[in-house]
């Protein structure tokens, strides 16, 4: 985040509570959204229920494109737009509402750190499975991002979108990797954060933040998603307190509300829990 | 009219076999023989050849259409106006720079002594061409450069590249352009082109890659023109404090039309369906000292098919000092926190007066070219909710109706475009409206 946006998000933010109507915009839930933007998604639902704020949630085809920076999810509130989780956060923040003020900065740079782990590692990975995995990008994730536009346009947006993120895994050094690296290097960031989680209920403490709601929204879609193989949920899986983790919290925020709540019941996912 | 050698309607002085008389000759020759004049008119003649001369890449079958009619000729002045209509028909092919006719008495073997022979001189154009123009449209203004392929393949065939960089929209297009032998009023066209336009007024962006296909064809008296057009259309805010319902309608879509006159989207494919028809009238009628009394009415409505909604990039927007003057562009009508959305139906119409300016300075001359204008203009624009009748839709274009009157100069450029700067007062009014009241410049072709 620039300083600009944080100053420009904090200054308006601060002027109106939290509206009743704020809405969260993503792709179609049935048909339209791929791992990596349900993950995202979930991660910003989680977030804000967290902090007791409410918020719908609608599904737009042109979700992605409605976005003003072009990523999913965003939230309408009053009459201003902000979209990922990072500005989501210092918007919420600039409103009064945080999860994160009672730790003190070195749990703070830590927290920020194990978030830029989770956006580096398992992100990057989800996308490459999505797009770079050839197999993959045939069978799922061309099909999904296209279903809602006609011939030819479904197969030029999701070529398009297909390079775009082969171009950036190509910037980021990413595309040299063979899919078994990928799931090494996934395994490795779930020994990082189970290391860390140890036994406690949380990250931090007894109370919840960001980080939680960040690892949980990537965890719980990766388990609950039907890919190509079961490779990548089995890493996940093989850590039993990331399992209890992401267990904890679905029972704590998710199942008291109706069965239709956000918490990966589509389609392409498997349900709840295993 | 060209030159045509042989180029005097009075009866001309016989000299011989040789019909073709220079000018300069004739000048001198007429008074010493008038005795032997001799009346061409009423003489039978009959065209024995006509050749064409100077063709390159040309291929010939095209062009024997075109001349066809010179054989039919019976007398001289028949040879002459038949030649000059061929001369018409082949520069409307646009693959010759210039036509010149020579017609000539018949020499050889098996020449009729009424026999003649006409001769087509023609320059072809060159192989490739190009331009630069500027080109003013409806307030906006752009620079086009364009390079042209005259006659590709020989049978008049058109290759065209354009890049147009304006104010409000830049674009660029490539159109390959057939007519049918012979029929040079049937023709058709492909075209592919990217437009990236943008309207401050609905904070939008617009993206437009598409390819579209025409046929031309005369029926009866008129000219008919059916298309078929395949869009890539693009929208996206242009600020990031465009409001949240131009925000909504940001994304891909595909439209994949039928027009002639009437569009018809959405039924040969595509995410996009609707019915669209508008249409313009203009009547005018010249009073007393050369002042002009006219009165035009637009109207247009967009149907939308099935249960989607119309897009903001297909809905008619109204306003402005080349539509209802007294309004901002495109300021009328329902709109989202200052950004207007359009509406799905319309109806503008004008009473203009114009007159010579007072005391006609310039009489003739750059004087003539202006006007005082004095005019009336009243418009309404809205969204139709399909459920209700059409009596419910025509009391929603009757209430809340916009109006404004004004005087003003008008400069008239070419044959085509207009510059205006009125004094304009607004009414009618509504709120979300923006007017511009007072003074206000406008420049184009398409005025109501």
């Amino acid at each position: 985040m620039s300083l600009a946006a944080e100053a420009f998000v904090s200054q308006i933010a601060a002027a109106e509570p939290w509206p009743e109507n704020a809405t969260l915009y993503q792709p179609l839930k049935e048909d339209q959204i791929l791992l990596s933007d349900s993950a995202s998604s979930l991660a910003v639902q989680t977030f804000l229920r967290m902090c007791g704020l409410p918020v719908l949630v609608s599904c737009r085809a042109n979700a992605e494109y409605m976005s003003p920076s072009g990523k999913v999810p965003f939230i309408h509130v009053g009459n201003q737009v902000v979209s990922e989780l990072g500005l989501i956060v210092q918007f919420t923040k600039a409103k009064g509402h945080s999860l994160s003020d009672g730790l003190d900065d070195v749990q703070r740079a830590e927290m920020k750190a194990y978030m830029e782990l989770v956006n580096n590692m398992l992100l990057t990975a989800e996308l490459y499975i999505q797009w770079c995995d050839d197999y993959t990008a045939t069978e799922i994730s061309r099909p999904r991002y296209s279903s809602p536009y006609s011939w030819p346009l479904n197969h030029i947006l999701a070529y398009q979108k297909q390079w775009e993120v082969r171009r950036k895994m190509n910037a980021i050094g990413w595309s040299g990797k063979s899919l078994e690296q990928v799931y090494e290097d996934v395994s490795q960031c779930c020994q990082a954060l189970s290391q860390r989680l140890g036994t406690q209920p949380y990250f931090f403490n007894k109370q919840p933040t960001e980080l939680d709601a960040l690892v949980f929204g990537h965890l719980f879609t990766i388990l609950t998603t039907q890919l190509t193989n079961d490779e990548l949920a089995e890493k996940v899986k093989s850590y039993t307190n990331l399992l209890s983790f992401c267990h904890r919290i679905e029972q704590a925020y998710f199942k008291e509300h109706d069965r239709e709540s956000q918490s990966g019941s589509s389609r392409h996912s498997k349900g709840s829990l295993p | 009219m060209g030159t045509v050698h042989a180029r005097s309607l009075d009866p001309l002085p016989m000299q011989g076999p040789e019909l073709g008389v220079q000018a300069d000759d004739m000048d001198l020759g007429e008074p010493e023989q008038e005795e032997k004049q001799e009346v061409l008119e009423n003489k039978d003649v009959v065209v024995q050849h006509v050749h064409i001369d100077g063709l390159g890449r040309t291929k010939e079958d095209i062009l024997t259409y075109e001349v066809a009619d010179v054989f039919r000729a019976k007398n001289l002045i028949d040879v002459m106006k038949k030649s000059h209509e061929a001369r018409q028909k082949l520069l409307r092919l646009g693959i010759f720079r210039h036509v010149e006719v020579v017609i000539d008495t018949t020499e050889g073997a098996d020449a009729l002594p009424n026999g003649l022979d006409v001769t087509f001189e023609v320059k072809e154009l060159r192989r490739m061409t190009g331009s630069y123009n500027t080109m003013v449209g409806n307030n906006e203004g752009s620079m086009v450069l364009g390079l042209k392929l005259p006659n590709v393949f020989g049978r008049a065939e058109k290759l065209t590249f354009q890049f147009s960089y304006g104010t409000k929209e830049t674009s660029y297009g490539l159109s390959f352009f057939k007519p049918q032998p012979g029929h040079f009023e049937r023709n058709f066209s492909i075209n592919l082109y990217k437009v990236t336009g943008q309207f401050p007024w609905s904070s939008l962006r617009e993206t437009d890659r598409g390819v579209s296909t025409e046929f031309s064809f005369p029926i009866w008296r008129t000219n008919h023109t059916l298309k078929w057009e395949g869009v890539w259309r693009e929208l996206g805010c242009l600020a990031r404090t465009a409001s949240f319902s131009v925000r909504e309608e940001s994304g891909h879509s595909l439209k994949n039309s039928l027009s002639n006159t009437v569009e018809l989207a959405g039924y040969t494919g595509g995410d996009v369906s609707f019915l669209k028809e508008d249409f313009e009238i203009q009547l005018n009628k010249t009073l007393f000292w050369d002042s002009v009394l006219s009165t035009s009415l637009w109207g247009g409505m967009l149907l939308p098919l099935g249960d989607k909604p119309s897009s903001i990039a297909d809905r008619f927007y109204l306003g402005g000092p080349t539509s209802v003057r007294g309004y901002s562009m495109y300021s009328i009508g329902p709109q989202s926190e200052g950004d207007y959305l359009g509406g799905e139906a319309f109806w503008a119409g004008g009473l203009h007066l114009y007159t010579p300016l007072p005391f006609r300075p310039g009489r003739g001359g750059f004087g003539e070219l202006f006007r005082t204008h004095f005019f009336l203009n009243a418009g309404n624009l809205c969204n139709l909710n399909y459920g209700e009748g059409p009596r419910a839709h025509l009391s929603k274009l009757a209430e809340c109706i916009r109006w404004s009157y004004g005087a003003g100069i008008v400069l008239r450029l070419g044959n085509i475009a207009r510059l205006e700067l009125n004094y304009c007062i607004p009414m009618g009014v509504q709120s979300g409206d923006r007017i511009c009241d007072g003074v206000q410049f406008g420049a184009g072709i398409r005025f109501l």
